[in-house]
């Protein structure tokens, strides 16, 4: 019966509401002429009677307010009232809304977008079961660097440890080349062992899962393919037991077809099994990536415990002991790992957006302030009538709520197509790209973002407004400059607030663009444009002579591609700068009657430290020193005579030469670095060649060690070619001139300076952003000196029209306006100063070529800063220097 | 009227209002003058409290209004107690005793 009550109540209440006033209007009169009627029959005098009725009741409206107050739904009501009474309000000034609007959508909506980017790639969970317990294992080498891991050190961890249930290795093949399916051709593939799927809690949908003797040295060749690849070349066949593909020259059945979306290592197609030719035994050959699923209760400290353990077992014992063995092993969350690159740039950027974030609010504010001052007598007659200031701050809560909502909504629709955006123009390399999107828990952040800038914004304003006596704003209200004082300090303040935080800003853009640019003029030590890249990969084969025999397939194609109209020169590589790295190793410096029978041998020589070298190992072309323009130093390149069975040569880069052979020739010079591709043979140093940026323009150069082509044969090169011709023409006639020689084998194209500038993509996608974010603040704390000075003289304008009318001159307003304005923004960029040398030091990892401290950059930034804001001072000022002194005392 | 005119204890409002009202309908200032008289003057209620614990009152159920002609012909709005009202003063008049007694108990206490 009572709920019946509350909700028959609470439905009057809401809906009839006007008729619940009217009838509590008339109950108040009802009693105030009660009290009267009572006073009169006390005996006392009419007029008397009534007075007395009033003060006991104390004020009509005051006591309906507080019935009101007290009304079932009376909140509802109320913040329906206020949310009508703010529209309107809103409206009233529709300029300053849509600016305000327009600057929250801005702010909110770049936020928004940048952590749907961060959320994507770093917070949003792997799509596997339980994949927090996911964890990426790795070797942890003498100097601290982490390395991938070599068989046997795999094989200890997995049968020594204690905290996974399961740990499987696996290897990026790279790009493979496919026939067999219903079209050859070149996709990612990788070698796992039998346990890998498991980790993922993934079983095949069609077909079986890889078992333990799949693995073993000589077992059948099978393969798992992806859904896509399925769908794509295997025609979504149900029966796979007719389904063979031909990869690398050996032919693998298709076992199995695993789940839509499952896609580890990303963009993977095909998943072989590991080990088939058996394993690797040293334990500094680091071939392979490793995960694991943690046990039940075990925690990453734990399992760390555990690797690391074993693995300083494994040092202590084994008898490689030189500075490619493990000395420590690591574990960490399968995502960290994937992320671990990108997340510091990633966080420098939604840092950057929170800054842009906090400017555009400051100006909000400093509007939002502007309006309340003015509304002090409308504050100061509502609180009069019986408004509690409970209600008042309540209602200034409801406007901002309304600003930001409207705002936030607006930003979401913009950052839908910023998201796009961004996802277009954010680096190849960054991990996890495609899960990044307008999510449920983005659009929660971008509420909840909102709603912190509306609780902000709305408490800020309230507080403003409401605090000091309303009496004497309402006695004083009218001439329009009581209470003006406090607020214009406040938005001062404001202003300062946002000038440090914008010359925080662009300093930290400033020194990413310096830093980009220093990057830039960096010599790469090669040739950039005019060179077309394609890659051709024939079937991996052991055979010494069925490498001779490809050696001949690729220098028919490049002799047939040399007489393509427009190429100037031709050459081949194993690997192109800046496109992911070469395979380095140690080589040994010998003579010709020391080289060693077997593999095996290397081991103890390795211990010899006079003997030992480090390089990058790099099987090229004399062409390619040509098309890439890598200047000889001295000595000579390879030539026609040097033949398969003459005496192999090799040269080196600059760097080598000097590091390895300090003051000493290096050429003639013989070297052993056949632990590289199986051919013993000693290498004699004919020549040296410029270093080249192999890591990118901000990496130093790697000592590398390049050998023929036609004296140490691959299977997968890269042919370059340099010519004046238009790129297509070079790419189809290339691509005609393939398919002659072998249909059967494809090719990818790229542009050398589509692979360049892809390398720079991370550092250009930061800079982008990170300025784009700096100009915007820039501007809003530029518009918001300007609003905070107009509004400053508009106020003063009666103080300014005295002092003209008392003989200031025009020079003297000016200057009056301005010196004020200028401590503003000398406070601003003073705090902006001390804020950014403190801050700057967090994007250290990211610059190149300049300090955190620049001081340069900070002279420059803070000069532009102080520029921008005393032109915003200078409109206003001009203004004032314009005030009539007649006009601003008749004004009042 | 020399007696101390005493400031409510939170949550006796409704208990007198429910109280004075067992006399019978009454008008807002009835209700007051009421409590005047069965308080011995002790508790004055001002319009500004009066009035909106009747309506937060109506709205729960335990009084209901209508609007009638007082003693010397005027209109005003009348309050009576519900059936739910009698429960609750019987509720309210149980806890009040607990609470008087255990305050008394503990004042007594040495």
């Amino acid at each position: 019966m009572p709920l019946f009550a509350k909700v028959q109540s609470f439905l009057r209440n809401f809906f009839l509401s006007r008729h619940v006033d009217i009838d509590l209007d008339q109950e108040v009169h009802a009693h105030l002429e009660l009290l009267t009627a009572e006073n009169i029959r006390a005996g006392m005098p009419p007029h008397e009677a009534q007075r007395a009725a009033r003060i006991e009741l104390g004020g009509i409206e005051q006591v309906k307010e507080q019935v009101r107050e007290q009304r079932l739904g009376n909140w509802l009501h109320s913040v329906l009232s206020d949310c009508r009474y703010g529209l309107r309000q809103l409206r009233k000034s529709s300029g300053a809304t849509a600016v305000m609007v327009f600057t929250l959508a801005l702010a909110i909506g770049a936020t928004t977008a940048i952590f749907s980017v961060v959320y994507g790639v770093l917070l949003r969970p792997l799509p596997y079961i339980d994949s927090s317990r996911i964890m990426a294992l790795f070797e942890v080498n003498s100097k601290g660097g982490w390395s991938h891991l070599a068989d046997p050190n795999f094989d200890d961890f997995r049968d020594q440890n204690r905290s996974f249930q399961t740990i499987a290795k696996y290897q990026n093949s790279g790009d493979v080349s496919v026939s067999g399916a219903s079209q050859p051709t070149r996709v990612a593939a990788t070698s796992v062992s039998p346990d890998f799927l498991k980790i993922f809690g993934v079983q095949p949908i069609l077909g079986r899962d890889f078992r333990t003797s799949d693995s073993k040295k000589g077992a059948a060749l099978v393969v798992l393919a992806s859904y896509g690849y399925w769908r794509q070349y295997l025609g979504s066949s149900p029966d796979l037991s007719q389904s063979h593909l031909r990869i690398g020259g050996a032919v693998y059945s298709v076992i199995g077809v695993l789940p839509d979306g499952f896609q580890f290592p990303p963009d993977v197609s095909l998943w072989l099994p590991a080990d088939v030719s058996g394993e690797n035994q040293s334990r500094t050959a680091h071939n392979y990536l490793a995960v694991g699923r943690l046990r039940d209760g075990v925690t990453v400290e734990q399992a760390n415990r555990d690797i690391s353990a074993i693995a300083q077992r494994i040092h202590q014992t084994s008898s490689e002991q030189n500075e490619y063995l493990l000395k420590d092993g690591i574990v960490l969350p399968l995502q960290d790992s994937i992320t671990r690159n990108a997340r510091p740039p990633l966080l420098v950027l939604l840092g950057a957006v929170g800054f842009l974030l906090l400017v555009a609010c400051a100006n909000v504010a400093n509007l939002l302030l502007a309006q309340a001052s003015v509304r002090e007598r409308e504050l100061a007659i509502r609180s009069a009538l019986g408004a509690a200031r409970a209600r008042l701050i309540r209602q200034f809560l409801t406007e901002a709520f309304l600003l930001s909502l409207v705002g936030g909504g607006l930003g979401v629709v913009g950052a839908l197509f910023g998201v796009a955006g961004l996802v277009a123009l954010a680096p190849q390399n960054l991990p996890r790209l495609d899960s990044v999107s307008i999510s449920i828990p983005v659009l929660a952040f971008a509420f909840l973002l909102s709603t912190a800038v509306a609780a902000g914004l709305g408490a800020f304003t309230a507080a403003r407004a409401t605090s000091g006596d309303l009496r004497t704003s309402l006695a004083e209200g009218g001439r329009g400059q009581a209470g003006s004082q406090g607020s214009q300090r406040v938005g001062r303040v404001i202003v300062a607030a946002q000038i440090a935080i914008t010359l925080i800003l662009v300093i930290g853009a400033g020194l990413l663009g310096r830093s980009l640019r220093k990057v830039l003029e960096v010599n790469p030590g090669f040739r950039v444009d005019q060179v077309v890249t394609m890659d051709v990969s024939l079937p991996d084969v052991d055979d010494p002579k069925a490498k001779a025999s490809q050696a001949i397939f690729f220098s028919n194609l490049m002799d047939r591609i040399k007489q393509v109209p427009g190429v100037r020169k031709v050459g081949a590589t194993s690997g192109l700068p800046m496109d992911g790295g070469l395979p380095d190793g140690m080589f040994l410096l010998m003579s010709q009657s020391e080289i060693p029978k077997k593999m095996d041998d290397f081991g103890a020589l390795f211990q010899q430290k006079e003997r030992i070298g480090n390089a990058d190992f790099c099987v090229a072309t004399d062409g390619y020193f040509q098309v890439l323009g890598i200047p000889l130093i001295r000595g000579r390149i390879f030539n026609q005579r040097d033949g398969a069975d003459s005496l192999h040569v090799a040269v080196i880069s600059e760097s080598l030469a000097r590091d390895r052979w300090p003051n000493q020739d290096s050429i003639g010079h013989t070297i052993e670095f056949g632990n590289m591709d199986g051919d013993l043979r000693l290498l004699t140093i004919v020549g040296i060649v410029g270093d080249t940026h192999e890591y990118g323009l901000d990496a130093p150069p790697r000592p590398t060690v390049y050998v023929n082509l036609f004296q140490r044969p691959r299977s997968a090169i890269t042919v370059t070619m340099l010519s004046d011709a238009d790129t297509r023409l070079v790419t189809s006639a290339a691509r005609g001139i393939l398919q002659d020689l072998n249909p059967e084998i494809p090719a990818r194209f790229r542009t050398f300076s589509q692979v360049y500038s892809a390398s720079l993509g991370s550092r250009r996608f930061n800079v982008i952003l990170i300025g784009f974010f700096g100009i915007v603040a820039l501007l809003l704390a530029t518009a918001g000196v300007f609003g905070v000075m107009a509004y400053s003289v508009s106020r003063r304008t009666r103080e300014i029209g005295v002092r003209v009318a008392l003989g200031a001159g025009s020079g003297d307003v000016l200057r009056m306006v301005l010196s004020q304005g200028l401590r503003t923004i000398f406070i601003g960029v003073a705090i902006g100063v001390a804020g950014a040398l403190a801050l700057t030091r967090t994007v250290e990892s990211l610059l190149f070529g300049v300090t955190p401290t620049d001081p340069l950059t900070f002279a420059a930034v803070s000069l532009l800063l102080v520029a921008a804001a005393l032109l915003a001072c200078f409109i206003p000022a001009r203004r004032a220097t314009k005030v009539d002194p007649m006009v601003a005392l008749r004004y009042e | 009227m020399s007696a101390e005119r005493t400031s409510l204890l939170q949550g006796t409002l409704d208990l007198l209002i429910l109280k004075s009202l067992i006399a019978g309908e009454m008008h807002g200032l009835g209700v007051s003058r009421r409590i005047q008289q069965i308080t011995v003057g002790t508790f004055v209620v001002k319009p500004g409290s009066l009035f909106p614990a009747l309506h937060r009152m109506e709205d729960e159920g335990w009084i209901s209004s209508f609007w009638g002609d007082s003693e010397n012909n005027r209109r005003a709005k009348y309050y009576r107690l519900t059936r739910p009202g009698r429960k609750q003063l019987e509720a309210e008049t149980k806890r009040w005793g607990r609470i008087s007694w255990a305050i008394a108990q503990a004042l007594e206490a040495s």
